[in-house]
C-alpha cells in the first residue's frame, strides 16, 4: 500500500473505511443483482426444455 | 417477422467469461484506486496568506488531497457504459426500422433498459462527488445538464412505450425515439470539451493523469463494459426465455 496514503488513512482520514465498505457493498450488491438474475434465467430456460419435451412427447403419442 | 439470426445470444462460456472478468478487474480497480494510486492533489494550501506544507511520511504536501477523486474510478467507466449501451438500443432501433422484426425492438428495449440502470448509477455516483468537490447537490453545469436530459430522455421512451397500446406502433415509435434521443450522447460526452464550464473537470485536457491513476481507471472501464454487456445478455436472455415460455403453453393448451 502507498506509504502517504495509509498514514492519511491512519491519521486524517479516520472515516476511510466507511467509505471503502459502501464501495464494496455496491459492487456485491450489483454481483448479487445479475447471480440472482443468471438463477431466474436458468429456471425459464429449464422451464422452456420442458415445456418443449412436453409437446415434443405429446405430439409422438398421437 | 422474426429470423433465427436476430434470436441469437451469447453462449453460457461467453457470458461467464465475461462475468468473471468483470469481477476481476473491478477488484483490481478498487483495490489500485484505493490502496496504489496517490490522492489527487487539489489547490494550494494557504495559512495567513501564506502558502504551508505539512510532512507526511516522509513527503512534503502543500495542496489539498482530494479523497472525493476516488470516485472518478468508477463514475467514469459507468458512465462510459451507459453511453455505450444506449449506442446499441439505438442501433438495434435503426435495424428493426430497416427489417421490422420485433426481435430488434425486445433487443433495444433491452439495451435503454440497462442504460437507464447505468445512467441511474452515473448520477448518483456524479452526485456524491458534486457534493463534496463543489458544495452542492446539483449544478446546472453543461455536462450534468445534457447527461440530465439523457435520463430524462431514456425515462420519456419507457413513458412512450407504456402510452402506445399497439405492439407494431409501440416499436416503431419507440425505435424512432430511441434514434433521435441517442443524439443527446456525444453531445453529453464532448460539451465540457466544446463549451468550458470551468466545474466539470476534463481529465485529457487539464494535463492527464499519471500511469498509476491511469491504469485502474482503464481496468474499471473495461469491467464495467463487461459487466454491462453480461446484464444486457441476461436481460436478453430472460427476455426471449420468457416470450417462448408462453409460446409453448399456448401450443400445449390448443
Amino acid at each position: 500500500m502507498d506509504p502517504v496514503l495509509q498514514e492519511i488513512y491512519k491519521t486524517v482520514f479516520s472515516g476511510a473505511p466507511y467509505v471503502l465498505a459502501a464501495y464494496i457493498a455496491i459492487l456485491v450488491g450489483l454481483f448479487a443483482y445479475v447471480t440472482f438474475m443468471l438463477l431466474r434465467v436458468t429456471k425459464l430456460e429449464k422451464q422452456v426444455d420442458l415445456l418443449q419435451s412436453t409437446i415434443e412427447r405429446r405430439s409422438a403419442k398421437s | 417477422m422474426t429470423d433465427k439470426q436476430s434470436m441469437r445470444v451469447s453462449p453460457n462460456w461467453l457470458v461467464f467469461s465475461l462475468l468473471g472478468a468483470s469481477a476481476v478487474l473491478l477488484l483490481v480497480d478498487f483495490v489500485l484506486a484505493f490502496f496504489v494510486a496517490p490522492l489527487q492533489p487539489g489547490a494550494q494550501v494557504y495559512m495567513n496568506g501564506q502558502p504551508v506544507s505539512a510532512l507526511i511520511n516522509g513527503v512534503a504536501i502543500s495542496n489539498q488531497l482530494l479523497f472525493s477523486q476516488k470516485i472518478f474510478y468508477f463514475h467514469v467507466p459507468i458512465a462510459i457504459g451507459s453511453f455505450l449501451i444506449f449506442t446499441f438500443a439505438m442501433v438495434y432501433s435503426v435495424l428493426f426500422l430497416l427489417r421490422r422484426d420485433k426481435v430488434y425492438d425486445t433487443r433495444a428495449r433491452i439495451g435503454m433498459e440497462v442504460t437507464l440502470v447505468l445512467v441511474l448509477l452515473t448520477l448518483i455516483t456524479g452526485d456524491l462527488w458534486t457534493r463534496h468537490d463543489w458544495g452542492a447537490w446539483w449544478v446546472w453545469e453543461p455536462r450534468l445538464t445534457t447527461y440530465f436530459i439523457l435520463f430524462l430522455l431514456v425515462v420519456s421512451y419507457f413513458v412512450l412505450r407504456g402510452a402506445v397500446e399497439d405492439e407494431e406502433r409501440k416499436a416503431t415509435y419507440a425505435a424512432v425515439f430511441g434514434i433521435v434521443a441517442w443524439v443527446d450522447v456525444p453531445i453529453s460526452f464532448v460539451i465540457t470539451r466544446l463549451v468550458p464550464s470551468g466545474v466539470h473537470p476534463v481529465v485529457l485536457r487539464s494535463g492527464g493523469i499519471e500511469f498509476i491513476q491511469l491504469l485502474p481507471f482503464l481496468l474499471g472501464l473495461v469491467g464495467m463494459v463487461c459487466f454491462s454487456w453480461v446484464l444486457y445478455q441476461l436481460r436478453l436472455r430472460e427476455e426471449f426465455a420468457r416470450e417462448r415460455v408462453e409460446v409453448l403453453k399456448t401450443e400445449l393448451e390448443g
